[in-house]
């Protein structure tokens, strides 16, 4: 046998840490959802109440719905983008791609407040201006109904189908339409029939992902669809939690969202390791972009009428509001105030305590979250330990959880005494982490996939010891790709309200629930406010990020 | 009629209440000052009163922090519970709308017990609120229908709860939530005594745009989405006061009137703080931010506002505690039933 | 005592063996070569030497010292050795200079000193004014010496190179093989280097391990693994040649369609049996007329089936008469037959190989 390397120990203690974030909530939300509240007792009286009323059925059967509206709008929005944009000769593709980046920044519910600003159907702004011109009675949009919910989720949801999508059209080669052209077939024809089945599983898996979003979102589901009058699986879970709360049957009424994460993220990696589409779309010929003609504008006035639905409208409403007195007075110098900055960032010391609080938790869980998947990463390439591979699957693993019951898995084990987390930082920066370790763990993997193991090797030949080779070659080298995987954690974390909800305490609270409180009471004039100050907060940090790696970080496939 | 019992109850346990713990207030502020902050979980007010409420009390005991927590009665409630839970007190003095609140509260423990000296000068109507001297009044205001004076005249405005049923306001009424507003949770048990669920029903095929607190259906009408909405008096003819074209009308059957009480908590981690707090709240100078705001009066010293009907001017109704106790979280059931959510 | 020994070396994945058996002692300064085609166990045990894996039988010493053993394993920072890697693994974030050091200063040798030892050794392998610059501003050849200087520097023990030169093209291949030879006789360094390419090999090592399936064929000089191969695969791996079967008979060795006097051969085994010849298309010599005395030597008539002129030789595909076989042979420039012609070969019993069984 070897001598023990002393560094087993580390990267043994490490993996412990990575069950202890993970595997410990979802073993004790489990455990929960057979427990009866008081007695602890085994009892499947939890599930029974759970799917007892038709009102929690109904719930649960909304949220599928809009899982599959969601899916195929987005669908309608994200291919023809990508399409456009790597495969055709369409103008202001640089703008397009902003404006979809300007989508995968905005969070979905200061999108929704948006909206409703823009469609509330009596006084919202694109309303009024029908109303106006038609001299209609009503409005002719109605955000609060399922249809707004579908639209609003799916503007910005478009944007991991676009980057799926536009990942594998990059790398399908121009022969491929070539030879379908040579044949005869025009630009649609071929486009329908040969390249985009090329690209099918990258679609799918973009999709899955997308309904996955859907099912697990709870701002914009809150804000709409409560005045809209119906119910979805995200509420259905925050109302088990107003009082008395019920964290069993919680739990309870979690597991069938949980299933279906886990059997829809089994089918995308099933269909998007067929070898057979790899072979086909490898490193084939040169990418020539077809020809439009007159209808580049035609595409090119789609996209933009995208990115103004998702970024350009909701953004003007707001900024209105942010600089109202009233926002439903309009525009007009009298109505023009700076007050609701003032009050946000001088008086309101909730407010300026939520700003600092997500941004620093956010930091936190990024380091976190690169730290340990880089360690996990280095782990399971260079097959430290017997079980490595099982541990790459463990660090994987919460991308099949919603937000929503993570974190009621983390209250469940974590709120309460021995280790009494409740309303405390902690809590909120460790789920934030196991939320967003997938993703970290996925762009270290493929980092240390292609990091050339020789690399290491060549220290230690020259008697360097392995940690000297992280320390020096390894980490410097991975610099880059890790700036941009800590980027993709921190966007995400600065926004998170699903998890958040559960878990903030009086003092911890963080934006986007400070965000969800203000909407409460109708005051969208120091929401809007707050809501442009994230904005410009988040815009400033992806610009540094922009200037440290360079242009492609985001444009080119993160996830 | 309350207003008689209220007075006898008044001089008939003038004298009998068991004295709980009494201390000077110079002594008191000294205590809390060394405390240094009060935490307030609060609902019976909007955001901006609640604030104001902070600064004025900061201004007069410039050592004490006060971290306001506002948020709606449902939540407020749900954060205490489960603070208490968990067993990690950060609330010493709360103050929602739902009575019933108070009561659980109370059986379980864990409200504190303490006579506050400025209780004495509140008003009769307010004395001698909770016997056992847990929990004190310190807001009031009414639930009454609001309308937007631009889309409807004073002559086309519904004037009763029941009128709000028609089906000609269908598409045209705001409405709050009760799992979330104290309000809300009244004004349906009320509405449910007089006109049984049946109400709801047909209320519910009109439509209305419902939000979560109630303080947002006055936004709702000042932006013009609804017409007519089912308003707290405070925030309504405060908003008429920044010139909003809202008005408010006193419905047949009588406003709700709600009564918001406050209380320390058993388990406050601030004792003195919280309690130096309840007497601020009970106090002249929260009066002046009450009044301000457009709340009733609770003290014979801080008149009302030019131009402000008093809850003593109309017809009102004011649920006794047991009816809200057993009445909010049933009809709450019934309401997301019927609503959808 | 040799300087570097493997002694029954042997290493299994799982079912599969890499290496079986693998026994070899390199003297001080030696260039030995591991040559044989992908798969043959080669880099395994290259890295076996170097102490990345672990033998799973056998054991590995320098200088009389254990360094592997199922049971123990030196790691390779402390085996005092260096490796040039096939993707030569130069640090991009770090300059020339800062590459050639590292060794250096893992071994805290004074900053003064580290300077002086990395220009001369830069200078040695004709990169002198180079130190300054990046991987990425280099070529494939310029980052092939870096990867040299790198090693040679520490003055190792011992010398790994696994496939060095498969990534260069073909005239910047042979350049760098004299290269490294001069650098090797210039330093005298004991070196061990895996190739598949037999004129690598050929033009590097005092002694080449041909290998085959993880076991070894032979160990060799070059000149005797190319002229008496002892198997049936090193005479097949290296160069070209032709296999003749035959079997004895009396005194004489029968082939398919011709035959030979057993005289020739006097280390042919007496008695009936098979034999096994192995001749180069090279050794073979083609006449366009019969010979004066056929029973001189060794003749063979054929005619010719196929030509290819290579610029440098002429390749022929010979059927001798009344043979299914084909006999390969290469012929100077000079010496131009048709397809169809018949000719005369000679095959010099001094140029064959007897392949024993």
């Amino acid at each position: 046998m070897r001598a023990l390397d002393p560094t087993v120990l580390v990267w043994l203690a490490l993996a412990a840490v990575l069950i202890f974030l993970v595997v410990n909530p979802l073993l004790r939300l489990v455990l929960t959802s057979f427990q009866a509240a008081d007695t602890h007792a085994f009892t499947v009286a939890n599930y029974i109440e759970a799917y007892s009323r038709p009102r929690y059925i109904e719930a649960l059967r909304n949220s599928l719905m809009l899982g599959a509206a969601v899916s195929a709008l987005t669908l309608l929005f994200a291919v023809p983008m990508a399409w456009a944009i790597s495969r055709t000769d369409m103008p202001g593709k640089h703008l397009i791609r902003l404006g979809a980046f300007g989508a995968f920044v905005t969070p979905p519910y200061l999108g929704a407040i948006g909206w409703i600003l823009l469609a509330g159907p009596n006084a919202g702004w694109l309303n009024r201006a029908w109303m106006g011109l038609t001299g209609a009675e009503h409005g002719l949009f109605d955000i609060y109904s399922f249809p707004g919910l579908t639209f609003i989720i799916a503007i910005y949801s478009f944007p991991y189908v676009f980057i799926f999508t536009s990942a594998a059209l990059e790398v399908v080669s121009s022969e491929m339409e070539d030879a379908a052209s040579i044949l005869g077939a025009g630009v649609l024809r071929t486009t329908w029939k040969v390249t985009l089945p090329m690209v099918m599983p990258a679609i799918l898996g973009g999709v899955i992902v997308t309904f996955l979003e859907a099912i697990a979102l709870f701002g914009s589901p809150a804000l709409i669809a409560l005045p809209a009058r119906f119910n979805v699986v995200t509420t259905q879970l925050w109302q088990f939690f107003s009082y008395p709360v019920k964290v069993e049957v919680a739990a309870a009424y979690a597991m069938p969202l949980l299933g279906i994460t886990v059997a829809l993220f089994w089918l995308q990696s099933r269909i998007t390791r067929r070898k057979g589409y790899v072979a086909l779309t490898g490193k084939g010929g040169a990418r020539r972009p077809i020809r439009l003609g007159a209808w580049r504008w035609a595409m090119l006035g789609y996209c933009l009428l995208i990115v103004s639905m998702s970024v350009l409208l909701p953004y003007l409403a707001l900024s209105q509001a942010a600089f109202a007195r009233a926002w439903g007075q309009g525009v007009s110098l009298a109505n023009f105030s700076l007050d609701n900055f003032h009050f946000i960032l001088f008086e309101h010391r909730t407010a300026q305590q939520s700003v600092i609080n997500s941004f620093v938790y956010a930091a936190w869980a990024a380091c976190l979250a690169i730290g340990l998947a880089l360690a996990i990463a280095y782990i399971v390439t260079r097959e430290l330990l017997p079980f490595a591979k099982l541990l790459g699957f463990v660090a994987m693993a919460p991308f099949v959880i919603p937000g929503i019951v993570l974190a009621i898995g983390f209250y469940a084990a974590y709120a309460p005494p021995p280790l009494a987390l409740y309303d405390t930082a902690a809590i909120l920066v460790l789920a934030f982490t196991t939320r967003f370790l997938p993703i970290a763990y996925a762009n270290a993997a493929a980092a240390m996939r292609s990091f050339n193991p020789e690399m290491e090797e060549a220290v230690r030949i020259l008697g360097g010891t392995r940690l000297t080779a992280i320390r020096r070659v390894v980490a410097p080298l991975l610099k880059r790709s890790l700036v941009g995987a800590w980027l993709l954690v921190f966007i995400p974390a600065t926004r998170e309200l699903s998890a958040a909800i559960f878990l903030y305490g009086p003092n911890t609270r963080t934006m986007s629930v400070m965000l969800f409180d203000l909407s409460e009471e109708g005051n969208f004039e120091h929401l809007a406010a707050l809501g442009l100050l994230l904005l410009v907060g988040t815009v400033a940090i992806v610009a540094l990020g922009y200037r440290v790696i360079g242009r492609d970080f985001m444009v080119r496939g993160g996830s | 009629m309350r207003r008689t019992t209220f007075g006898l109850l008044a001089i008939a346990l003038l004298g009998m209440t068991a004295t709980p713990a009494r201390a000077g207030l110079d002594a008191l502020a000294a205590a809390a000052s060394k405390e240094g902050e009060v935490t307030w979980y609060v609902s019976q007010t909007d955001s901006a009163t609640a604030d104001a409420a902070a600064h004025a009390f900061t201004g007069l005991y410039p050592a004490i922090k006060v971290n306001v927590v506002r948020t709606t009665t449902g939540i407020a409630y749900q954060r205490l519970t489960q603070d208490l839970r968990e067993n990690s007190p950060h609330c010493d003095v709360f103050s929602t709308t739902d009575l019933g609140q108070y009561a659980t509260l109370k059986q379980h423990g864990a409200l504190a017990a303490y006579a506050p000296e400025n209780a004495r000068g509140l008003s009769p109507e307010f004395q001698n609120f909770d016997p056992d001297g847990t929990y004190y009044p310190t807001y009031a205001g009414m639930v009454v229908i609001a309308y937007n004076t631009k889309k409807l005249t004073a002559d086309q405005a519904p004037k009763s709860w029941r009128a709000l049923a028609d089906p000609m306001w269908k598409g045209k009424l705001s409405l709050g939530h009760p799992a979330f507003s104290g309000y809300v949770g009244n004004w349906v048990v009320e509405l449910k005594k007089l006109y049984g669920w049946d109400y709801f029903e047909r209320l519910a095929r009109n439509d209305p745009l419902v939000s979560r607190s109630i303080i947002d259906t006055v936004t709702v009408l000042n932006s013009g989405e609804r017409v007519v909405a089912v308003s707290p008096s405070p925030s309504a003819l405060e908003s008429i006061d920044k010139g909003n074209p809202l008005a408010v009308i006193y419905p047949e059957e009588g406003a709700i009137l709600m009564i918001a009480p406050s209380a320390v908590l058993a388990s406050a981690p601030h004792p003195n703080a919280g309690r130096l707090f309840l007497e601020f709240l009970l106090g002249p100078a929260y009066a002046e931010v009450t009044v301000k705001s457009r709340g009733e009066s609770l003290r014979p010293d801080v008149p009302a506002l030019p131009g402000f009907t008093s809850f003593r001017q109309v017809k009102t109704v004011h649920l006794p505690v047991k009816d809200v106790l057993d009445g909010i979280p049933t009809v709450t059931e019934q309401w997301r039933d019927t609503f959808g959510g | 005592m040799a300087k570097l020994t493997l002694d029954g070396i042997s290493r299994r994945f799982g079912d599969a063996v890499a290496v079986d058996d693998f026994t070899l002692a390199l003297e001080a300064g030696e260039f030995v070569s591991l040559l044989g085609p992908s798969g043959c166990g080669k880099t395994t045990t290259l890295r076996m030497i170097a102490g990345f894996i672990t033998p799973s039988a056998g054991t590995i010493e320098m200088d009389g010292r254990v360094l592997s053993s199922p049971s123990l394993s030196v790691p390779p920072e402390s085996r005092r050795m260096s490796m040039i890697f096939q993707s030569y693994a130069i640090w991009p974030n770090m300059t020339v200079a800062q590459n050639v050091g590292f060794g250096l200063q893992v071994r805290k040798l004074p900053a003064a000193e580290i300077r002086r030892k990395v220009d001369e050794i830069l200078d040695v392998v004709r990169m002198g004014e180079l130190g300054g610059r990046y991987p990425a501003e280099l070529s494939g050849g310029q980052q092939q010496r870096v990867a040299l200087a790198r090693a040679i520097v520490i003055q190792p023990e011992v010398l790994l190179l696994d496939e060095p030169l498969s990534n260069l093209d073909a005239n910047l291949r042979e350049e760098m093989r004299y290269e490294i030879r001069r650098l090797h006789d210039a330093f005298k360094i004991t070196t061990v280097y895996v190739t598949h390419d037999q004129a690598e090999a050929m033009v590097t090592s005092d002694r080449i391990a041909v290998m085959n399936r993880g076991r070894i064929e032979q160990v060799d000089t070059p000149f005797a693994i190319y002229n008496r191969p002892r198997t049936r695969f090193v005479a097949g791996f290296i160069g070209r040649t032709n296999f003749l079967e035959g079997t004895r008979a009396g005194d004489e060795i029968g082939f398919a369609g011709f035959a030979v006097k057993a005289a020739l051969f006097p280390d042919a085994p007496a008695g009936g049996g098979r034999v096994v010849l192995a001749v180069r298309p090279q050794a073979i010599g083609l006449a366009r007329r019969p010979p004066d005395d056929a029973n001189r030597g060794w003749w063979i008539e054929g005619t010719v089936t196929q030509r290819a002129y290579l610029g440098e030789v002429w390749d022929y595909t010979v059927a001798p008469a009344g043979s299914a076989l084909t006999l390969r042979v290469s012929t100077p420039p000079s010496v131009a037959v048709e397809v169809g012609e018949p000719v005369w070969l000679e095959i010099d019993p001094a140029h064959v190989a007897l392949i024993p069984s």
